[in-house]
């Protein structure tokens, strides 16, 4: 078996094992296989109710939701060959969060729920446009207009939020900015999933561009690979995934920027072959994130970006420590 | 397969970068593309690779347009290799050089893969490193994967914008020598370069452009005289004896 099947394989069934233990983890004492059985004939015990309407959607968003935040991730890192490109690093989480919020806040999403996952993809879609605009002036400017991007997006979307009448209003700005799935319902996964999946779809299917891509434009032109057939695949796919995440559960950070870094040194440097492991890999991460701050540890419970960031900040300190003293 | 530029005009932001070049690249020769700096020859190269479109005049590849036909067709009948290629991001060697394969995704079998890149890492003597990393390789050894993945395409035209510019003498001559065997294969190869030297001594034919224009082509003893020294380059020549440019490498008994 080679060392990227083993990677996939590894992964896959890590994934399973984590989404299993999503299912069973909670304060409810109830049997996991009982309640989904009492949920698929349609019995309304408590224990189908717990499974059915709030540990699955759970499961099922974090599996998603992390499964795209990797991909994208991949994705985007292949595109603009640049390991720091992140939806959540250049501010494209944060872009979709702003347009979820002021969707749902003015009630628009009320009378009209696609308007939840439309108004985050859009916000979503127009910063990876604004971004690829600006690759050309190299990695510097790329990263900077990401940071700008971040701190803009969270800026109006404070602002946004002060603004409407809600005593919760600084819980709220926690859960768009670091993301959280405790409030998911079978709603929330319906709005989501055709975004996520579709999204997921088209970044799949830039593999082998990508990897016509290492060579740079010119030859991946040559070779039957225009770049804007790849740049809009990725945006499109990208803004489909990440708005379609966001939406439901706010901008969950450093996942994407992880995953690729974590599973390079596995996986190996073809762009194509880093996509499906980091998918696997931020699925398992999110899955293992949610276990995580479902635990009674501060009786609240901890947004989800936080143990994200928790967990991804030293991997990436880790990866620039060893890239130091290298030309970027 | 004949690749012909039919005329070709190109002026970007006011300037004048090609002015009707009309040149054919036939199978079986190797076509130098030579003049000063500036006279439009990666230019030239890049339109003939269908990365540039021309403002008047057409590309034909065995007389169809270049710029109709499908992406994936003519990834496998035309491969180029550019002047600067971005860093390599730790692939292996082989791993490289099967990117030159992608066009054939859908039309060879994984053996027919296999084979080609091998005969190509083994035309550049770079069988012996396949599994190392190409972030570990050193400036020449980078330029030699980058032409095995050229190679790997085996299409029957060959692009190469100064793949020699990187080398030492001893490299350079093994290179220019490649393209002669890829050019007796049958394959039709056209090279920018800037040593001229090497243009006699490897190149079937040579185009000469200077301000965007063709000045000569030809045979390189017709096209190089004292005359297009002065006049294109504004140099003087020194002769010596039968050679035909001012100073002429030899095959040296050392090989990289």
């Amino acid at each position: 078996m080679s060392r990227y099947s083993l990677t996939v394989a590894v992964l896959s069934a890590l994934v399973l094992a984590l989404a299993i233990l999503s299912l069973a983890a909670g304060p409810a004492g109830i049997g996991v296989i009982q309640g989904l059985s009492d949920m698929l004939h349609g019995r309304e015990t408590i224990a189908a109710t717990i499974i059915g309407q709030i540990r699955l959607p759970r499961m099922i968003l974090a599996l998603l939701i992390g499964g795209t935040l990797g991909l994208s991730g991949a994705a985007l890192q292949g595109l603009v060959r640049n390991p720091l490109a992140d939806p959540g690093v250049l501010g494209i989480s944060g872009c979709g969060a702003l347009g979820a919020v002021l969707v749902f806040y003015t009630g628009l999403s009320a009378v009209w729920a696609p308007a939840l996952p439309l108004a985050a993809l859009s916000g979503a879609g127009l910063a990876t446009l604004l971004l690829l605009a600006l690759t050309r002036g190299g990695t510097l400017v790329l990263v900077l207009a990401g940071a700008a991007l971040g701190s803009m997006s969270a800026a109006l979307l404070a602002l946004t939020l002060n603004l409407v009448p809600s005593p919760y209003a600084s819980y709220e700005i926690m859960h768009w900015l670091m993301g959280s799935l405790s409030r998911a319902s079978l709603h929330d996964v319906l709005i989501a999933t055709p975004g996520l999946l579709i999204g997921s779809a088209l970044l799949f299917s830039t593999g082998r561009s990508l990897d016509a891509l290492t060579l740079g434009e010119d030859v991946a032109q040559t070779m039957g690979f225009p770049l804007r057939a790849v740049q809009w695949r990725v945006v499109l796919g990208t803004a489909l995934a990440v708005g379609s995440g966001v939406a439901v559960a706010g901008g969950i950070g450093f996942v994407g920027l992880v995953m690729p870094h974590l599973l390079r040194p596995l996986a190996g440097a073809r762009p194509s072959r880093l996509l499906l492991p980091s998918a696997l890999g931020g699925a398992a991460l999110l899955l293992a994130a949610d276990l995580f701050v479902r635990l009674p540890v501060s009786g609240a419970e901890l947004q989800l970006g936080v143990v994200t960031s928790l967990i991804g900040t030293p991997v990436f300190f880790w990866q620039v420590w060893r890239l130091r003293g290298r030309p970027v | 397969m004949i690749l012909q530029t039919d005329t070709i005009s190109l002026t970007l932001q006011g300037h004048r970068l090609l002015n009707n070049i009309a040149l054919d690249v036939r199978p079986g020769e190797v076509l130098g593309l030579i003049g000063p700096n500036g006279a439009g020859k990666s230019t030239l190269l890049r339109i003939m690779a269908g990365l540039l479109r021309p403002e008047t005049g057409r590309v034909l590849l065995d007389g169809q347009d270049l710029f109709t036909m499908p992406p994936e067709k003519r990834g496998r009948h035309l491969a180029y290799l550019p002047q600067e290629a971005p860093a390599a991001i730790g692939m292996s060697v082989r791993d490289v050089a099967m990117l030159g394969r992608l066009p054939h995704r859908r039309t060879a079998s994984a053996e027919q893969n296999e084979t080609a890149v091998q005969q190509a890492l083994d035309a550049v003597g770079m069988s012996a490193f396949a599994d190392r990393s190409s972030a570990r390789l050193s400036g020449g050894e980078r330029a030699r994967v980058l032409l095995a993945r050229a190679l790997a395409v085996q299409a029957p035209i060959l692009l190469a914008d100064e793949p020699v510019a990187a080398l030492d003498p001893a490299q350079a001559l093994t290179v220019m020598d490649l393209f002669g065997q890829c050019a007796a294969q049958g394959q039709a190869v056209a090279v920018v370069l800037h040593d001229l030297a090497l243009a006699a001594r490897f190149c079937t034919r040579i185009a000469v452009l200077s301000q965007g224009c063709l000045v000569s082509i030809g045979p390189p003893a017709e096209v190089l005289t004292d005359a297009l020294f002065a006049e294109v380059y504004g140099v003087a020549v020194r002769r010596c004896g039968e050679v035909a440019v001012p100073w002429s490498l030899v095959s040296s008994a050392r090989r990289p």
